[in-house]
């Protein structure tokens, strides 16, 4: 292919990779456990920001046109570490305060105040993070290897293929053990699993926290491949996007979110890409934002279960023996 | 297990006066009276859902009255409830293989440690909730949504899932309420079997005949209190229960 | 900070308070009656602004301005609970995935009006009120016109739902749907009336929300739609006393705020209350923690 098209489908690549980690985030803590977060994308963020100020150097430097805190110049993979950790910690907070005393309805609504909240600060305090204007400048990581740009790319998307690679083990791990059994019983009936003794709140707090490490470090991905980040960004809407991937996908289900990754936010914002700009400027955004509501609305319902429905799980056989008295 | 002195009221009413009595271990007892007469909320103190205003319970010497109901049922005392209360999402099995309690992997170490750490007691306990299935003859619904199922069935999955928890007391609120005739007459027979294999339980039901033919203890209440035990032939010579009876 | 930018303050306050309130209201009501958390109301609110706007172009007055918002914005919510979220119940939709309905149609809405209008801001042309002094503070008409207009509706609304027979109906509808309709209460009809009246409550709180302002475009209603969902949360969602006195709390503290600390951080402070009250208690202010979870769409 031509070096154009391998750039393209490169990016793209990568673009795929943060997505479905962004997916598999959300759909732990939405599909599995049934907790609303709209508040996601502010645990991207913080990810994305913490990757950005940790990987810079100091503000002062660049001729100093972007303030900024910390500024360390840390090597890979530390920043995304770092990310994944500072997302988790939001995450606690948040949950602590949203997630233990509030009706379930509340809660949703008081995560999308929080998500304006975070939105508000990070404009206004403009020494944190550069405020309106975000990061930039942001250096790829590894970026000293002898390679081409394109060679560079390629190289980004094994590593973020690597990157996904191992957050599905630990997903996988959670979503096919007891204690994922746990969160979808808690999804379906939380009176009855709590008077089971499943301690609800925990098994909540515990996935989101887990999901907004997920998140965190997608967002590190992405921030080290662009060098960008700004509040425009992340503003609520973009968990609305996530959130319709992985209901045309299929909620609570690891590989319908991974197609709804690839379907929604790549293949749909790619597609409008190739749509000649008519009209007023702005004015095919706007179609495509409509089109991504209308979508949503279709898939909630005809497939409210998704593409590619939870699937039944099934347990092994295993080899019968005849006891006398088990049960009672 | 034995109450004492149970009171109970809500908003100024008294639901419950004064419940004395005492469960003998390996017997099915049942507790009977008229609509009204504090049945449910005496299930629901013993349960653990409902704090009573006065009173103790007793279970193996153990003072339980504060004991919330997850702690109950880890010490064997499980209760089945009156509307469904199944996981809909959830296969009937996986719906057993949730019930069970202290399962070490829905600890947060499974996360680290993966499959390794709960794969032996899974094992356990499939085997365990796969014997339940067969004796129910629920076995080939084992992959079915439990929120497919009929709702005689889910009567059934929930005294399964009660079963899961290996209680040493079980309380039925009312298991027949609203099952079919034969699907009732076979849950029957099983209630008849795991009270022949010694397991304690403490039975609300309307019906006298399965009254009669299942329990060996029989406890009536009236407006909130007890007012007589004994066997059923023994009751129906009680003027007391006869009046509460023909005027409640 | 001097006292008489503290009362002006106060001045500021009670003008966001009532466009707050009469947004809040209508929030509120359709939480109440249907237990839809309608998050396309702001986006709604911009669409009768805009109606408001065509209005003012072609010569309208104020009061023509505020009927067109208010008409449009009682016919466009009966519609969008009668073609798209009573289908969606019906539907089998779940509680929550109706809120993800209603980002969506909010969304569809506010492209619809970027589409229609285009991104550049705009404002409505109305010849300028005058200046009025009142108890140290300084207004202009609108403002004092906003007050008015919000004091008078929420009367109204209190007086429908606490005397009138289809006040009653509404809140029996919003206890227990299911007892309401055994009891006789057409919903169906009763609901359609909430939603056109909070329709209309929306419809004025949109016109005169830019009215207000500046200057407005797409985006300024869902802008404002956190603040609305703030106060309701902070009344405690479905109680109409509850975010009435809510919108003035936060309307409140909101200006003064802006007035001691800093202008940009007004919103933060106004979030960071609703936070913290929550969590004293997690119904809101009047909020009763009630446990119905059916839709009587």
């Amino acid at each position: 292919m031509s070096s154009a098209t391998s750039y393209y489908a490169s990016t793209l690549l990568v673009y795929l990779g943060v997505d479905i980690m962004a997916c598999w985030s959300l759909n732990l803590q939405y599909g599995v456990a049934g907790i609303y977060n709209f508040a996601w994308v502010i645990f991207q963020a913080a990810g994305a920001y913490t990757a950005g100020v940790l990987t810079l150097g100091p503000a002062s430097g660049n001729g100093g046109f972007q303030q900024y805190i910390l500024g360390l110049r840390l090597p890979y993979p530390l920043p995304v570490l770092a990310a994944g950790v500072v997302a988790g910690v939001l995450a606690l907070l948040v949950g602590l305060v949203t997630l233990r005393r509030l009706r379930t309805d509340y809660q949703a609504m008081v995560m999308l105040v929080i998500s304006v909240i975070a939105v508000l600060v990070v404009e206004n305090v403009i020494r944190l993070f550069n405020g309106p204007a975000g990061l930039s400048l942001i250096p790829q990581p590894l970026g000293s290897l002898p390679l081409t740009t394109l060679g560079y790319q390629w190289f980004y998307v094994v590593l973020t293929a690597a990157t996904c690679t191992v957050i599905y083990v630990f997903v996988h791990r959670v979503t096919s053990s007891p204690l994922g059994r746990a969160l979808r019983a808690t999804r379906d009936n939380e009176d009855a699993a709590a008077a089971l003794g499943k301690d609800v709140v925990r098994l909540r707090l515990f996935i989101f926290v887990f999901g907004g490490v997920i998140a965190g470090i997608s967002g590190a991905v992405l921030v080290q491949f662009i060098g960008a980040w700004s509040p425009g960004s992340w503003a609520y809407v973009e968990t609305l996007v996530v959130l319709t991937a992985i209901i045309v996908g299929g909620t609570g289900n690891n590989a319908g979110v991974m197609f709804g990754a690839l379907l929604v936010p790549v293949a749909f914002n790619e597609a409008t890409r190739f749509i000649p700009q008519f009209g007023r400027p702005g004015l095919v955004d706007a179609l495509q934002w409509i089109i991504i509501g209308l979508l949503a609305l279709i898939f909630l319902w005809f497939w409210p279960q998704g593409i590619i429905a939870e699937r039944r799980r099934r347990f092994p056989e295993r080899p019968r023996v005849v006891r006398s008295g088990e049960g009672t | 297990m034995s109450a004492e002195g149970l009171r109970r009221e809500f908003g100024g009413v008294w639901a419950v006066t004064d419940a004395t009595f005492t469960l003998r271990r390996g017997m099915i007892t049942s507790l009977i009276g008229p609509n009204g007469a504090g049945k449910s909320t005496v299930v629901g103190i013993i349960g653990g859902a409902i704090t009573p205003s006065a009173g103790r319970v007793i279970c193996d010497g153990t003072d339980i009255t504060r004991m919330p109901p997850h702690q109950r049922a880890r010490i064997g005392l499980v209760r089945t409830y009156q509307l469904s209360s199944e996981f809909g999402k959830l296969t009937v099995l996986e719906n057993l293989l949730v019930a069970a309690p202290g399962q070490r992997g829905e600890q947060i170490r499974t996360l680290i440690y993966g499959k390794r750490c709960w794969r032996r007691q899974e094992e356990g306990l499939l085997d365990r909730a796969r014997f339940l299935l067969d004796r129910f003859a629920m076995s080939h619904q084992e992959n079915e949504y439990a929120g497919n199922l009929s709702g005689g069935q889910k009567r059934l999955l929930e005294i399964m899932r009660a079963l899961m928890c290996r209680p040493k007391l079980l309380l039925l609120d009312e298991p027949m309420a609203g099952v079919n005739p034969t699907l009732a007459q076979t849950i029957e027979g099983y209630l008849a079997d795991l009270g022949r294999e010694g397991l304690t339980m403490l039975l609300v039901e309307h019906e006298l005949g399965l009254v009669e033919r299942l329990s060996e203890s029989v406890i009536v209440m009236a407006q909130g209190k007890v007012i007589a035990t004994g066997s059923m032939p023994e009751l129906r010579a009680h003027p007391e229960v006869l009046h509460a009876y023909l005027a409640g | 900070m001097t006292g008489s930018v503290f009362v002006q303050s106060i001045g500021f306050g009670l003008v966001t308070a009532s466009i707050l309130a009469l947004a809040s209201v209508g929030f509120t009501l359709q939480f109440g009656v249907s237990n839809i958390l309608n998050l396309a109301y702001g986006d709604v609110m911009t669409a009768c602004a805009f109606a408001g706007y065509a209005v003012n172009q072609v010569g309208g007055s104020i009061a023509e301005s505020l009927a067109a918002g208010a008409g449009f914005g009682a016919v466009a919510s009966v519609l969008l609970n009668r073609l798209v979220y009573r289908p969606f119940v019906r539907h089998g939709t779940k509680l929550f995935g109706m809120v993800v309905v209603s980002l969506a149609v909010g969304i569809i809405i506010q492209n619809i009006v970027l589409a229609a209008y285009g991104a550049t801001f705009f404002s409505y042309s109305f010849p300028p009120g005058r200046q009025v002094h009142i108890l140290g503070m300084i207004f202009d008409t609108f403002q004092l016109m906003i007050i008015g207009l919000a004091v008078a509706a929420m009367a109204l609304v209190q007086l429908l739902l606490t005397r009138t027979r289809l006040g009653k109906a509404m809140r029996a509808t919003a206890a227990n749907p299911s007892l309401a309709r055994a009891s006789g209460v057409s919903t169906e009809r009763i609901v359609d009336l909430a939603w056109l009246i909070s329709g209309a409550l929306c419809g004025l709180a949109g016109v005169v929300l830019v009215l207000n302002t500046s200057a407005f475009q797409s985006a300024t209603g869902s802008g404002f739609l956190v603040v609305i969902v703030a106060a309701a949360v902070l009344g405690g969602v479905g109680q109409p006393a509850g975010a009435m006195l809510a919108s003035l709390v936060l309307g409140v503290i909101t200006e003064v705020a802006a007035g001691f600390i800093s202008p940009s951080f007004k919103e933060v402070i106004a979030f960071g209350v609703l936070v913290v009250v929550l969590l004293f208690r997690p119904a809101g202010l009047f909020g009763q923690g009630s446990t119905v979870r059916e839709v009587a769409a």
